[in-house]
């Protein structure tokens, strides 16, 4: 998608820049970091943020945007396997936390969630469901027996179903059989599976053969990121319809998305030898960078990441989704609890911020390397 | 009067155990017999199967039931095992099922030495190639035969020599690292940091119990302890932000001179719209309770005293003077801080937990247990590893152990709590869909404690 005189392109550029300063403005004001130099290193940061993201048309956020979180967590294709298949490549263990965040942290700002409530376990039960199959498929009585409650009638749980295919972008089939075991009748038997395509990926991933004896099982690696994973291909390739979740959903993963990004792009603070950081057994320097905090600073946060999410919908779901990013105090609160999310890679080790150097984080600060000459 | 004594609860415990053991045990003896020929007959096997099912008469329906599905199960297994490799590994004359039970005779005896153990591996494997369909079978019956075993084995009826159980010392094993005992507060939250390291995902898992939302935050009953919800979760990382980030100081009420970290009760609860974190901010008093923070002057949120000192020692208070000779503590939290007081606090006053809490850990302390037994005996590719992965057949075992788990000499839970309806199957298919990176870390720990174990 080229924004060439795209006049609402360069408008969220310009309001970046505006927001970056004002940041920056704040920063200077104030010091909360406990390591020297920490403050220096981000107003630096955020000065190279300002001066090299908009260039060229925002080239760096394209690239950073579409080749990286996209390709990782948010396939830009209308083919639902090919976006389920590049999220699935990307699983690592530590980026399976921001998968799982994707779609349970959002959702704690919202009344009527999408992803709520009792759908989290229901999604553990679904993993069990299916692994227990080496084709992949439920039959619909097997998912009454293991999701109904004696006190609520069927109907409620097969509503319930029918949401949960929708979700996952399941499907169901139905299979006559001419004679049933226990009366022997005719009976028609609805079994929910995935796509054809889904499942070819699912079988290669996921069903395993031992060489020596031919049994084939489901591996252990089948779990419950591997449905979330569905949920945001499928969100993915119907990004245009609104099909899946609405305003909320729309601004909770442009939000997590923004906070990846800000998150990539802090820079890397060194610590002294006598930091006992260093000493900490939590805190892996083979892995983990220090960061500066401050940015976590309402005040700083705010005026950079709300156009850094508008930027972020533009390039997901065009004028459609930048219309959900309204700017109204309900979303900058919604907006403001994010920056406690993904604690996993984003984590607290005595009082410092440390980020997990995860594949995405790695990406985004090399193309931010690679085309910035580093004067920090 | 629900029945709830050890010599109530071990017998259940093993009813099945007990009696699924002589069905393998028979079906060995069967496939010993069997002449090879014989055995690649699907029809044959069916009809032996049949044979010994007519053979069986018991008088508890129920039993009579899950032992007919349980043979059924085990017999098709091995049909398909046989149909799947029946040209794969035809019949070999020169090679008899007593050399290999030599072979299997010999391992048992084998004494494991370290330096010999690259030898016997390759020994192992040599056989293995060597032998036939049978011999396949054979070998995983006997891995699950040796399994069953030490589950029936895990303890024992009057609990003499008790500490010396496999029940006893899995518990203990796992209790040290994940939910410690201690005299106090303070001894139990130094040993939870001293292990979080490794095992922080499977002690922040054992918190969070996925029927959280039948949990009541702030239960009428004080005492009860309810596990700890995302909501919850998301708001101890909230807290553990701000502390981190930008925390106003006031005086440390029981300690004149200094001053403690405070941060103010609204931040924590700002970004949340609606009526979403109503339950928790009404709440807020227990919750903070439960993290080891208070609440001052009714908008400020502060650590209790005695959770000052476990974090100076932690060093996640430090003190710092001010000009004015004042001593001001300064925050310097882990993401693992306020979880892990949680965690101290449940264990310390782990005889009040709530319905959900006490199902969650026991659960996860039975799993750990059942699958480690399993890893340990089967090898990785037994064909009757579904069978004991099957909900029906955890189904069967998993409440009574967890039950045994929760009796004071092992864990020391409220076992009154453990369910006994069909709503098991539902709680057991969210534990066992919800297993992370962590558990399988912990249980292969477990696995190889138990072959020093059997070792020494």
């Amino acid at each position: 998608m080229s924004n060439l005189g795209d006049p609402q392109w360069d408008e969220l550029l310009k309001n970046f820049e505006k927001g970056i300063q004002i940041a920056i403005d704040r920063l200077e004001q104030r010091n909360v970091e406990n390591i020297p130099g920490a403050k220096e290193a981000l107003l630096n940061r955020l000065n190279n943020l300002k001066r090299f993201f908009p260039r060229n048309e925002g080239e760096l956020f394209i690239r950073t945007i579409d080749n990286t979180i996209q390709n990782t967590f948010f396939p830009n294709t209308r083919d639902f396997s090919e976006a389920f298949e590049k999220i699935l490549q990307n699983r690592t263990h530590e980026q399976d936390f921001i998968i799982n965040e994707l779609v349970s942290g959002f959702v704690t700002s919202k009344s009527k969630a999408l992803v709520a409530g009792t759908t989290v376990p229901i999604i553990d039960r679904m993993v069990e469901a299916f692994s227990k199959s080496i084709d992949f498929q439920i039959v619909d009585h097997q998912f009454y027996a293991m999701f109904g409650d004696p006190n609520k009638p069927r109907k409620y749980v097969k509503n319930h179903l029918d949401e949960i295919v929708n979700l996952f972008g399941m499907v169901s089939r139905e299979k006559r059989v001419e004679k049933d075991v226990r009366r022997s009748e005719e009976k028609i038997y609805t079994y929910y599976t995935f796509p054809d395509k889904i499942l070819e990926i699912l079988k290669r991933n996921y069903l395993k053969k031992n060489e020596e004896t031919g049994y084939k099982y489901i591996s252990e690696d089948f779990d419950r990121n591997v449905f979330i994973s569905l949920f945001l291909a499928n969100l993915a390739v119907n990004r245009d319809n609104q099909k899946i979740g609405g305003s909320y959903t729309i601004n909770g993963i442009c939000a997590i998305f923004s906070l990846i990004l800000l998150l990539a792009l802090m820079p890397a603070i060194d610590i002294k030898d006598d930091n006992p950081l260093r000493d900490n057994r939590n805190f892996n320097p083979n892995n983990m960078k220090v960061i500066p905090k401050s940015w976590m600073m309402k005040n700083i946060l705010e005026p950079i990441f709300e156009p850094l999410i508008k930027i972020i919908s533009y390039r997901l779901g065009g004028s459609l989704w930048l219309s959900e990013i309204i700017d109204s105090e309900v979303n900058k609160k919604i907006h403001n609890q994010i920056r406690f999310l993904i604690k996993d890679v984003n984590k607290w080790v005595l009082g410092n911020l440390c980020r997990v150097e995860i594949p995405i984080f790695i990406e985004i600060s090399n193309i931010f390397v690679e085309i910035t000459p580093e004067r920090e | 009067m629900v029945r709830e004594l050890w010599t109530d609860i071990l017998p259940r415990y093993l009813t099945f155990i007990s009696h699924i053991t002589p069905i393998l045990k028979e079906t060995l003896t069967i496939i010993r017999e069997l002449d090879k020929r014989e055995l690649l007959n699907l029809e044959k096997i069916e009809e032996i199967r049949e044979e010994e099912e007519k053979r069986n008469i018991r008088t508890v329906r129920r039993l009579t039931e899950f032992l007919a599905m349980f043979r059924s199960k085990v017999y098709s297994v091995i049909k398909e095992f046989i149909l799947l490799n029946r040209n794969k590994y035809p019949l070999q004359e020169n090679e008899s099922v007593e050399r290999y039970e030599l072979y299997k005779k010999n391992l048992n005896e084998y004494e494991f030495h370290k330096e010999d153990m690259e030898e016997f591996e390759s020994q192992k494997k040599t056989s293995r190639k060597k032998t036939n369909l049978k011999n396949f079978i054979i070998e995983y019956l006997s891995e699950v035969i040796d399994a069953l075993e030490i589950m029936s084995d895990i303890t024992n009826a009057d609990q003499s020599n008790y500490k010396k159980s496999y029940l006893y010392l899995l518990v203990k094993l796992i209790e040290g690292k994940i939910f410690p005992r201690g005299g106090n507060l303070h001894e139990i939250y130094n040993q939870l940091i001293k292990n979080s390291a490794e095992f922080y995902e499977c002690q922040r898992h054992i918190l969070q119990p996925h029927t959280y939302y039948r949990e009541d935050i702030d239960n009428s009953d004080f005492f009860v302890l309810p596990g700890m919800t995302p909501k919850v979760y998301q708001i101890i990382n909230n807290i553990t932000s701000l502390f981190n980030l930008d925390p106003s100081f006031g005086k440390f009420p029981e300690r004149p001179g200094y001053e403690i970290p405070m941060i103010i009760k609204d931040d924590v609860f700002m970004p949340y719209i609606d009526s979403i974190a109503n339950e928790e901010e009404e709440g807020l008093e227990a919750i903070c309770e439960r993290i080891g923070l208070r609440i001052i002057d009714g908008i400020f949120i502060s650590p209790k005293e005695e959770f000052v000192d476990i974090l100076i020692d932690n060093y996640f208070l430090t003190e710092k003077s001010q000009p004015d000779g004042i001593i001001r503590l300064l925050p310097k939290f882990s993401n693992e801080t306020l979880v892990l007081y949680y965690l101290a606090f449940a264990s310390f006053r782990r005889g009040f937990l709530s319905k959900e809490f006490v199902n969650w850990i026991s659960m996860n302390f039975g799993f750990l247990i059942y699958n480690s037994i399993l890893k340990w005996k089967l090898s990785e590719e037994n064909i009757f590893y579904d069978i004991f992965r099957d909900l029906q057949t955890n189904e069967k075992i998993l409440p009574y152990l967890m039950k045994l788990i929760c009796f004071p000499k092992y864990l020391g839970l409220d076992r009154m709590k453990i369910r006994d309806s069909p709503q098991y199957r539902k709680e057991i298919f969210n534990f066992l869909g919800s297993q992370i990176d962590n558990l399988e870390d912990l249980m292969n720990e477990i696995v190889n404690y138990l072959k020093k174990l059997n070792d020494s």
